[in-house]
């Protein structure tokens, strides 16, 4: 077998529990580093109580442990039977560096428990109160076809009075209370009628739900069962013999859920999020090399899935930098070519100014995080490393011990899930929760206005604050604008298919004008959406060879925009008329009054081919919603 | 498979779950092994369940008294009667 002493860092995590046996056998104090890691991604509920009962067996040992742990006294009450439950939740406590004292309320007591200053919990002087209640007992007490404001008003009046407990338990003993919300269940009956009735458990329990969430004290955190279930899937979730057997919750699994969260929570009150992400950048912002590819050879955008994969990573580091998240990249490049993505790439979310820090060069990444750190002026255990190389990850944990590394592995379809999993950027001080409720009060608010004004498309274009970017082709849009050619059937008037060279050899030809549309609006970047492809056919008449379009953006006035600068550019050009020809297929008949619409007069039409032209003149520009920015 | 066949099996999910080994016979119960508590228990039965696919009924492992009468039990589920 191999001697844990020689397993690399990295691998850790997949030490098997012969190992972690072997290590306890030999007494040897690597069996703490190994059990943490190890814990860290449970398998099932069996797999949990094995690590849990070889940590007892250390512990019982005194195999010497040198983990800085924090003392904390956990209560925990509800309306179940709380065993096997608090077992892994102190095994969760022990291996995130906590050394917990419990408590443990007695089986359904705990109204009088959290409400009788006498009682045993009071005495205990928790610190931390994890309060389970009842889920049999969220019932609504009417009749299931009684009109839902009076199960919404029972449903607020149910969950007040859960608060209240809870505050007023706060108010006692100061502790943190920690509130599981309510099941909703995961059986047929009443069928779909359960959705159109708030008298419903489905129903009543999400709106008791609702109401603790948006109602509870900042002393209250909810231990949210609802969306935990969601997760697992509700079949999962329930375990009706483990119910009438042992008075369970749920099922063995979930339980495994439920004491990750509660830790997870707990470990949340006692340490801030992560203020820093330090990012790689080859194959970690985009696929490639850019050293070796180039910028155009680097996959990124919606070109190719693995493109949108790593487009799409960056949007959820760009949600993070919103949220207030520093970033910093540090990578293995020459600066020059590191920072050519940033400002040249069209597909590139991330831009410089989302960066306080941007170290590409040859030295080691432990020494530039360093310096990022010091720089900033924040400790080291306040950042987070995320790398696809397992060989720096390896170095980093190594050399920078206090970082958090994370290993993205080779996949960039999982990189924002790895990220998102690590629970590292979740925000939860008062502040910056309060910081949110405004973000999402206005966001509220603006959708509400445009809900009320939907039936005004302008206004309702107006609102969404569309903008635009057009460009004459160029190389690092080929692929782009190749793939759109190729692919787009329904908005395209000619379906003339043309292959990368073919679409490179466009660019520079003094006959032609070609040119791409991007269009952004505040929901989010829609990427290269439209394309034109005209000639100069004859002295003064410009012939539209193709013309195509998302129809993502349809009926987005993209259309009229790009029809403006299609008589720009024919004017620009001294052209006195635009010829446009639709050449029907079986799926491009939205386009088929396209011209027409815009003011063409119909010059010929056959079965196959319909001819329009356009007096460049008598063209009036039409008005859209859409605002032209400058290129990057 | 008989009951028998059944212990064999169980003897690895036994060596998985406990620090100890311990070789199990027809008589042996909980009391006999120090190790085995109410927590390696649960762990027992969720690894039996797994390993067996089988289900048990509501209430029926606590009235097994020792490994050969949990082993008979689990190859009546095992027949599906």
């Amino acid at each position: 077998m191999v001697l844990p002493e020689q397993l690399p860092l990295t691998f850790i995590d997949q030490t098997s529990t012969a190992v972690l046996k072997d290590l306890l056998r030999e007494r040897n104090p690597l069996f703490w580093q190994h059990l943490v890691k190890r814990s860290e991604k449970p398998g099932d509920f069996r797999d949990l109580l094995l690590l849990s009962t070889l940590r007892r067996r250390a512990t019982a040992l005194s195999l010497e442990d040198s983990r800085v742990k924090a003392d904390i006294r956990v209560a925990m009450v509800g309306g179940y039977s709380l065993f096997p439950l608090q077992e892994l939740v102190e095994h969760f406590l022990v291996v995130s560096g906590f050394n917990p004292t419990l408590f443990i309320g007695s089986y359904d007591n705990y109204v009088s428990e959290m409400t009788d200053p006498g009682s045993d919990l009071h005495a205990f002087a928790p610190q931390v109160v994890i309060v389970i209640p009842a889920n049999r007992r969220s019932k609504y007490l009417g009749r299931i076809s009684d009109p839902p404001s009076l199960a919404r008003e029972q449903a607020l009046a149910d969950a007040s009075q859960l608060l209240a407990i809870c505050t007023e338990l706060h108010e006692r003993t100061r502790a943190e209370i920690l509130l599981a919300n309510f099941l909703p269940p995961a059986g047929f009956d009443p069928g779909p009628y359960r959705v159109r009735t708030a008298g419903s458990d489905w129903t009543f329990r999400k709106l008791v739900n609702l109401e603790l969430g948006l109602n509870a004290p900042p002393c209250v955190h909810i231990c949210d069962l609802e969306f935990l279930a969601f997760r697992r899937g509700g079949l999962a979730v329930f375990d009706d013999r483990a119910w009438f057997e042992s008075k369970q919750p749920c099922s063995a699994d979930f339980l495994v859920d439920i004491a990750q969260e509660i830790t997870s929570v707990v470990k949340s009150l006692k340490s801030g999020p992560k203020k820093v992400l330090v990012v790689d950048l080859d194959n970690t912002l985009w696929g490639g090399v850019i050293g070796d590819d180039g910028i155009e050879g680097i996959e990124l955008g919606d070109t190719s899935p693995r493109g949108e994969a790593f487009k799409s990573f960056q949007k959820y580091i760009l949600s993070l930098h919103d949220r207030g998240v520093l970033l910093a990249v540090c990578s293995k490049n020459d600066y020059e070519r590191a920072i050519e993505p940033f400002h040249d790439h069209p597909e590139m979310v991330l831009r410089l100014e989302h960066f306080v820090s941007f170290k590409a060069n040859w030295e080691p990444k432990s020494d530039n995080i360093r310096a990022i750190a010091a720089d900033l002026g924040l400790g080291l255990d306040s950042v987070v490393f995320v790398d696809d190389n397992p060989a720096e990850i390896d170095l980093v944990r190594q050399l920078a011990e206090e970082v958090t590394a994370i290993h993205l592995g080779p996949d960039p379809a999982t990189f924002v899930r790895r990220l998102e999993d690590s629970r590292l950027f979740e925000p939860h001080s008062i502040t910056e929760d309060d910081a949110r409720r405004t973000d999402q009060y206005r966001q509220e608010g603006a959708r509400a206005a445009l809900t009320a004004s939907a039936t005004d498309i302008t206004a309702c274009l107006a609102a969404f604050n569309m903008t635009a970017e057009i460009r004459p082709f160029r190389r690092v849009d080929v692929p782009r604008i190749a793939q759109l050619i190729n692919k787009s059937n329904q908005f395209n008037l000619t379906t003339r298919r043309r292959t990368e060279a073919e679409v490179s050899a466009l660019i520079g030809d003094p006959d032609i004008v070609a040119f791409s549309i991007r269009l952004a609006d505040h929901y989010g970047d829609y990427g290269l959406i439209a394309v034109v492809i005209a000639r100069i056919a004859a002295a003064g008449v410009l012939d539209i060879d193709t013309w195509l379009m998302s129809c993502r953006v349809l009926k987005r006035q993209v259309e009229e925009f790009t029809m403006n600068e299609l008589v720009r550019l024919a004017a620009a050009r001294s052209c006195h008329q635009i010829h446009g020809i639709y050449l029907p297929t079986a799926k491009n008949s939205m386009v088929r009054d396209l011209y027409p619409q815009l003011g063409f007069q119909l010059a010929s039409a056959a079965e196959a081919k319909v001819d329009y032209v356009l007096d460049v003149a008598s063209y009036q520009p039409r008005s859209t919603m859409i605002s032209i920015t400058e290129p990057l | 498979m008989t009951s028998a066949d059944v212990i064999t099996a169980l003897q690895r999910i036994f060596d998985d779950v406990l620090l100890t080994p311990v070789t199990l016979t027809h008589d042996l119960s909980a009391n006999d092994v120090e190790e085995w508590d109410s927590l390696v228990h649960i762990s027992l039965v969720v690894a039996v369940e797994k390993e067996f696919n089988i289900k048990f009924r509501v209430g029926e492992v606590e009235t097994t008294g020792n490994i050969g009468q949990f082993a008979e039990l689990i190859s009546r589920r095992l027949k599906g009667h």
